[in-house]
């Protein structure tokens, strides 16, 4: 199944079309180009006359109010509301070959033999290029400001981390061991409140690009100890943990060293206190980027950073400002290492309109819906236009420019409010996908839907990179603010292990998705599969082999 | 032979050109204004804004599948979606509208 065409094909045009477009060409787009209109919220309409009135049906003249269409071949105007009454197939029925027409409030086209909307590409350019040929004389923020990022190699980072190079890795036999867990599930003592750090580490352990690049020895402790005079060195400690926790051993481990490192490198953050497990995360691969991102001079926001953390989890978002009364988008691009969600149905934007089928039911993927949807800016946010040159009210739109390989969902469930010196934790249930397409939320499938769909050639069309992800992990968070306690649930060869400190059980589906998710982990599907198969496939037997080859192990 | 069954000729129609309904007026006035084009803006925000659009969406993706993709026409859509659209449109936009169309006519005075 080919993932990236699945959303947005584009459809064959009727028989009609077809005709039209082989006797006509574009001649017929070409003449109605100028007197197309787009409204800064992206609805195009096809203004017919300069004159207030609207323009009424040849046939009807108005009386029937159905929606008012324009004859391709000869500009007469009919409408159609079928099934009561047709003008639009009247219309084809008089004259030979007016099949094709627009349709004047939305800018699309119509065949009225077909009775049906069709869709041509060369109509929707058109359309677009009238749009946007009016702010020529500034660089137009959706094609100009496009950042030219050097091409990175993308599925082949997650590829060529693979298990190949595992060269170091090896297991012990242990007769006490869970036979049937995979490679590398090992409790982690709590040494005091640090469940949002145990949480964490969880999940970079078994983040598949992060354990392939440890495990493959890319960060070797003894060359890293003679290269750098720093006896502080973050990625030294998880490469040491790492070691600790694949090497078999299934007796928890306490990650103190690590502890005293990282407090080292956060003085205000080295106390026995509950901490915020995003806050850690974040943190982590700060420092992670600190260490090994000064190799290759590489700031933070440079796409190009080759510092594990950045390969693993960066991404770049892509955000569009429209002016609301000229309709001229300036975007912007900001790198990411996550995506912070609010939970969209304590959203106040969703005024409570008594709208009875609202759904109350909070969803990963109705977050998402939230996340890129358009957002008027408040009359206290009013922005510079260039095209207008004043300040003027504007509306605001996310998308995803790039996807990283491991995409970490942040749900943001800690209200803070700086008003009332308050916080809360918002409990809300979030239902979420174990499988899931990012196409949607994609740069190019958003800025098309802005404009009703219209079918026209992205820059940089991301088709070539997959957008499906299959999710790994989920850190849950259950308790108050205060008091709470972090849980994290991982996905390993589709079986999922609960990972509470130094517990390990293996729990059903269900458990993880009635769980309140905090922090959710999605790879991208290959890179997920292909580790499902990396790491020793078949459960260890219980005898007392001391040294196993990890290929075609028991 | 048909007269006796035929209605009478309603006399509006040749007078339609000389004196319009005060709906066509109100109308007129609007779109002059440039205020009818404000009032649809706010119609399609705040129908958005209240999940309408959305639950409209749903209803043709309903409607969609049922028939298959392959046998659904645009005009079909219209026709069965538009009694459901105009049925569930919230009071309160209904109200807000309403409202912001007095205040137009007390300030045109009509």
């Amino acid at each position: 199944m080919c993932s990236s065409n699945s959303l947005y094909t584009n459809p064959k045009p009727c028989k009609h079309l077809a005709d039209y477009k082989v006797k006509n060409g574009l001649c017929g787009y070409n003449l109605i180009q100028d007197s197309f209109r787009t409204t800064p919220y992206g609805k195009t309409t096809l203004e017919l006359s300069k004159l207030e009135t609207k323009p009424r049906c040849s046939i009807c003249s108005g009386c029937c109010k159905g929606r008012l269409y324009m004859c391709l071949m000869c500009s007469s105007v009919v409408c159609c509301l079928s099934p009561e009454s047709n003008h639009a197939l009247l219309h084809s029925h008089n004259e030979n070959g007016h099949e094709i027409l627009v349709d004047v409030e939305r800018g699309e086209l119509y065949c009225s033999v077909c009775c049906d909307q069709v869709y041509d590409p060369d109509f929707d350019k058109a359309v677009m290029c009238k749009h946007l040929m009016g702010f020529s004389r500034i660089e137009n923020g959706v094609e100009g400001s496009e950042l030219r990022l050097s091409k990175r190699r993308r599925l082949s980072f997650g590829m060529d981390l693979d298990s190949k190079n595992m060269k170091r890795l090896f297991f012990r036999r242990d007769h006490k061991s869970k036979s049937c867990f995979p490679l590398g599930l090992r409790g982690l003592n709590n040494l005091g409140n640090t469940c949002f750090m145990n949480c964490v580490l969880q999940v970079l352990l078994h983040a598949p690009p992060l354990r392939n690049y440890f495990l493959g020895d890319r960060h070797n402790r003894e060359i890293c100890r003679k290269m750098s005079s720093d006896r502080l060195c973050l990625p030294c400690d998880i490469d040491l943990m790492f070691s600790a926790v694949f090497s078999g051993d299934r007796t928890p481990y306490s990650p103190a060293r690590f502890l005293y490192s990282w407090w080292q490198h956060s003085e205000n953050l080295a106390t026995y206190e509950q901490q915020d497990a995003h806050e850690f995360f974040i943190s982590m691969l700060d420092r992670i980027h600190d260490k090994e991102g000064k190799a290759s001079l590489a700031t933070k926001d440079n796409g190009d950073c080759q510092c594990i953390a950045h390969r693993a989890f960066y991404g770049l978002l892509r955000s569009d400002v429209t002016c609301a009364s000229c309709g001229f988008t300036s975007t912007t691009h900001d790198p990411c290492m996550d995506i912070s969600l609010d939970l969209s149905a304590c959203n106040s934007n969703r005024k409570d309109f008594a709208c009875k089928s609202s759904k109350p039911n909070e969803s990963l993927i109705g977050c998402l819906d939230l996340f890129t949807r358009p957002e008027k800016l408040g009359s206290d946010q009013k922005l510079y236009c260039e095209n207008c040159q004043e300040k003027q009210d504007a509306l605001k739109q996310m998308s995803i420019k790039k996807l990283p390989l491991v995409l970490c969902f942040h749900i943001k469930r800690f209200e803070h409010s700086p008003t009332r010196k308050m916080s809360r934790k918002i409990d809300r249930h979030m239902q979420f996908p174990f499988s899931l397409d990012m196409k949607p939320y994609l740069a190019s499938s958003i800025v098309r839907k802005r404009y009703g769909n219209r079918i026209f050639s992205f820059d940089n069309d991301e088709s070539d990179v997959s957008t499906e992800f299959e999710i790994f992990a989920v850190v849950t968070h259950s308790g108050m603010l205060e008091s709470g306690h972090y849980v994290t649930y991982l996905r390993l060869r589709n079986q999922w292990y609960k990972c509470d400190d130094a517990w390990i059980t293996e729990v059903d589906e269900e458990v993880v998705r009635a769980s309140q998710c905090y922090l959710m982990y999605y790879v991208q599907k290959m890179i997920y599969h292909k580790s499902c198969e990396d790491v020793s496939c078949q459960p260890m037997s219980l005898r007392a082999d001391t040294f196993v080859p990890i290929a075609g192990c028991c | 032979r048909h007269s006796v069954n035929r209605p009478p000729t309603p006399d509006t129609r040749d007078d339609q050109e000389k004196e319009p309904t005060l709906k066509e007026i109100i109308n007129i006035k609007l779109i002059e204004s440039g205020e009818k084009e404000r009032l649809m803006e706010l119609l399609r925000e705040r129908l958005v804004e209240s999940g309408w659009k959305d639950e409209m969406k749903s209803l043709c993706r309903e409607y969609i599948k049922k028939k298959g993709r392959n046998n659904v026409t645009i005009d079909d859509l219209v026709h069965v979606i538009t009694p459901k659209g105009r049925g569930s449109i919230p009071d309160p936009i209904k109200a807000e509208l309403l409202q912001r169309i007095r205040t137009f006519l007390v300030s045109a005075a009509l």
